[in-house]
């Protein structure tokens, strides 16, 4: 047992943050709105600083440009961006396709992709769910025809994260229709610009352009751009979640909010005053408090058990439950405490804590549904975690 | 962060189970519920042979010299096996003179401890029920070089077995004062036994006129405050290591329960209603288990987290007592009878919640660390 970092973690943790002290604007609180293009203009310096300093890819193996750095410092990284509610983290490259490609694709496609990855050029979106698979993704219905060199792709992806910022897309699709849903699956990467693709976007109930429909329309896409087998991409697919579920993004917002709460509580200026002399705020608080350590230590539980070579799926999506969930209490309780100012809207005259609690509880709604609901997750601790039977 | 285990901590934790497993099973624990207090010396001549009430004592002193990390690992196969037995007040009791006793307290007493001579028990709380340091009103009033104790502590576990109390006190000079008073067979020392949902014996002591010698006086003042603080933390940090063994307990037999009993033809554990309420279980008694472990890390360290001890029983009061009322709800009606065991890890982690600080308690020890 030692709950503490390593003094090589503690030193790469504070060079981070003395990087992002410098890259982020004096003024900054986030959350980064994709969809701006001062922010994506941020996104992207960012990004070229992180992997200029060999941050961006430290996870990776050093053959591939990476530092082969531990599951912990991974999640020292992601802690201390969510933290600073940094943008520029290319999670899609360099945390799911990536290492899916190192273990799934060819030499070529490699070499292809992986340098552009590394050096923070490439924008890659992750096309999985389909408009009728969600929770059941095995269910999915876009169509990759061969036709001689390419494949003919046809169907509709959705709720595609940055498709309107990205170059490329990795995605499933189904390329034998008459197998069982999991075995006529693969996985492809498609040029975004490709002729027939259509990018639709979706406004999210927070009012930020963050995701889209993205329609395929007989798009050719060559077969060099297969990953793995073919009718083996939900194997390939599937490396990609386990990347994707971690709560750690959300138990370092949850900590941020919960901070920005008590000093707004505890700071003299504050316009809402009844908290202050409410001791009730104070038990709220601790509570909240213990709930965010709970789930942090959940989140570097996974990092821990991913350094001694152990694949924790139940623990892994224990993290991202109870993560996600801590981090609505936050908001929610944040709300309260603002009473009607509560109710402004980022950015309103008149805000206090310019609206960002209101924001953020509109768009972290998607934090227990995306990247497997909350009862996926509970479904997978039961039954892979604990052993009980599947219906 | 390291997660795991130390090699010594695994052995401590497989050579605990396999121990309690025979010797703390559900009729020993019903055998002591229904006053057996044979079964509970039996049993603690046993947990002395082990080395357990030694286990944090420094060897200077008699004691193994483990750390509180490995203590935590013992309590909670303590807590999974509700043992009734006093290896929790024997250990922060220790752990208190250890650190704040005099040089002759500790060569006194501690060596006897170790040996299982002698049983040191806490007896800080009074009719309010506080565990505050500066609370006590029992009175230290000194006369010549002793001192005269009077008035009542109430919910001392296990007094009755204990040789001596570490009581709380107030002296003349309207200060706080941790002291060791005999209390097996003395004179003046007046027992009030409580029926208490633990299942084990909880009882209220009065003393009237009690003299002992200044030289059993552990701290006065500032340094009692300290002390007390202390033993309140570790106290309460040993009790979520216990409600952790006992939660994760419970679960495993939530789990084997569902996944064995059929309705519908089918396991009861194959519904996703069931399977949520022991995946939120599962969540509950981990979340525990890594707070206890990150506070006992830190009573390993010079000094020790007070914002992790009170996460850590904040925690383990809030959540591993509901955690036995969702087990109940999956267990139907077979988990409402008096016959099934699980009202025993019930009542257990009913009374352990609410030792050493309650939830409320911490939750305000915690904001004032946090500013507030």
């Amino acid at each position: 047992m030692r709950f503490e970092f390593t003094p090589e973690e503690s030193a790469f943790k504070s060079q981070l943050s003395s990087f992002l002290d410098d890259a982020l604007p004096a003024d900054w609180h986030g959350p980064a709105d994709e969809s701006r293009d001062d922010h994506w203009a941020l996104n992207e310096q960012i990004k070229k600083g992180l992997a200029d300093r060999g941050w961006l890819v430290m996870s990776w193996p050093e053959e591939y440009g990476g530092a082969d750095s531990s599951p912990m410092m991974n999640t020292i990284f992601a802690e201390e961006m969510a933290y600073r509610r940094a943008p520029g983290h290319d999670r899609f490259g360099t945390r799911m396709f990536g290492p899916t490609l190192m273990r799934f694709g060819t030499e070529e496609q490699r070499t292809k992709y992986l340098g552009s990855i590394a050096r923070g050029e490439i924008q890659w979106c992750q096309g999985y769910s389909e408009p009728n698979s969600g929770s059941d993704l095995a269910s999915l219905q876009t169509r990759a025809i061969e036709d001689g060199d390419d494949f003919i792709v046809t169907g509709a992806k959705i709720w595609t994260s940055l498709a309107h910022r990205a170059d490329m897309m990795f995605m499933l699709v189904r390329t034998d229709p008459d197998a069982p849903p999991h075995k006529g699956i693969s996985l492809i990467v498609v040029d975004m610009k490709s002729p027939g693709v259509e990018v639709l976007p979706i406004i999210n109930m927070a009012g930020l352009h963050s995701f889209n429909q993205v329609v395929f329309d007989e798009v050719r896409v060559p077969k060099a751009n297969l990953v793995g087998e073919l009718n083996d991409g939900w194997r390939a697919g599937m490396t990609v979640l386990n990347f994707e579920r971690s709560g750690i993004d959300y138990a370092a917002w949850a900590r941020i909010a919960l901070e920005e709460l008590i000093e707004y509580v505890t700071n003299d200026d504050s316009l809402v005053t009844t908290a202050k002399s409410d001791p009730s705020v104070r038990i709220k608080l601790a509570e909240l408090h213990t709930e965010v350590e709970a789930a942090r230590l959940m989140c570097f539980d996974v990092a821990y058990r991913q350094g001694q070579g152990e694949v924790p799926s139940s623990e892994a999506s224990m993290s991202k439950v109870s993560a996600s969930e801590v981090y609505l209490a936050v908001l929610d309780y944040g709300l309260e405490l603002l009473g009607m100012y509560g109710a402004l809207e980022m950015g309103s005259n008149q805000a206090e804590l310019q609206g960002r609690f209101m924001k953020m509880r509109l768009y972290y709604t998607s934090g227990p549904i995306l990247a497997g609901t909350n009862e996926i997750q509970k479904n997978i601790i039961a039954q892979r975690g604990l052993g009980l039977p599947r219906k | 962060m390291d997660f795991g285990l130390t090699e010594t901590q695994e052995l401590i934790r497989a050579s605990a189970r396999e121990f309690l497993a025979d010797r703390s099973d559900p009729a020993t624990v019903r055998a002591v519920a229904n006053g057996d207090t044979a079964a509970i010396t039996e049993l603690w001549k046993e947990v002395v042979d082990l080395g357990w009430p030694a286990l944090a004592i420094s060897e200077e002193h008699g004691g193994a010299g483990l750390t509180f990390s490995d203590l935590a690992v013992l309590l909670e196969e303590l807590g999974s096996s509700i043992a009734p037995t006093p290896v929790v007040e024997s250990a922060i009791t220790s752990w208190v003179l250890e650190r704040f006793g005099s040089e002759s307290i500790k060569s006194d007493l501690l060596p006897q401890v170790a040996t299982g001579d002698i049983l040191i028990t806490p007896a800080i709380v009074e009719s309010d029920a506080s565990w505050n340091a500066s609370s006590a009103r029992v009175a230290a009033t000194r006369s010549g070089s002793s001192l005269v104790i009077t008035g009542e502590k109430r919910f001392v576990a296990f007094a009755e077995q204990a040789t001596h109390a570490l009581t709380l006190v107030r002296t003349d000079n309207d200060e706080p004062a941790l002291v060791v008073i005999p209390i097996w067979k003395a004179d003046g020392v007046e027992q009030t036994p409580l029926d208490h949902v633990s299942g084990v014996p909880v009882s209220s002591i009065t003393f009237n006129e009690v003299e002992i010698p200044e030289s059993s006086i552990v701290a006065t003042g500032e340094q009692a405050i300290k002390a007390t603080e202390e033993l309140v933390a570790a106290g309460g940090v040993a009790r979520a290591a216990q409600l952790a063994g006992l939660g994760k307990a419970v679960l495993d037999a939530t789990v084997e329960y569902t996944a064995n009993r059929e309705q519908f033809g089918q396991p009861v554990g194959s519904f996703q209603a069931v399977q949520h309420h022991l995946a939120e279980m599962a969540i509950a008694a981990k979340q525990v288990n890594h707070l206890v472990h990150s506070a006992a890390w830190s009573f390993s360290q010079d000094g020790y987290s007070v914002e992790r001890a009170a996460q850590a029983k904040i925690a383990a009061s809030d959540k591993i007592a509901n955690l036995c009322w969702t087990a109940h709800q999956c267990h139907g009606a077979i988990g409402f009878t008096w016959e099934h065991d699980l009202h025993l890890y019930t009542r257990r982690a009913l009374a352990w919640k609410t030792d050493y600080g309650d939830a409320a308690f911490h939750k305000s020890k915690l904001a004032n660390t946090m500013g507030l």
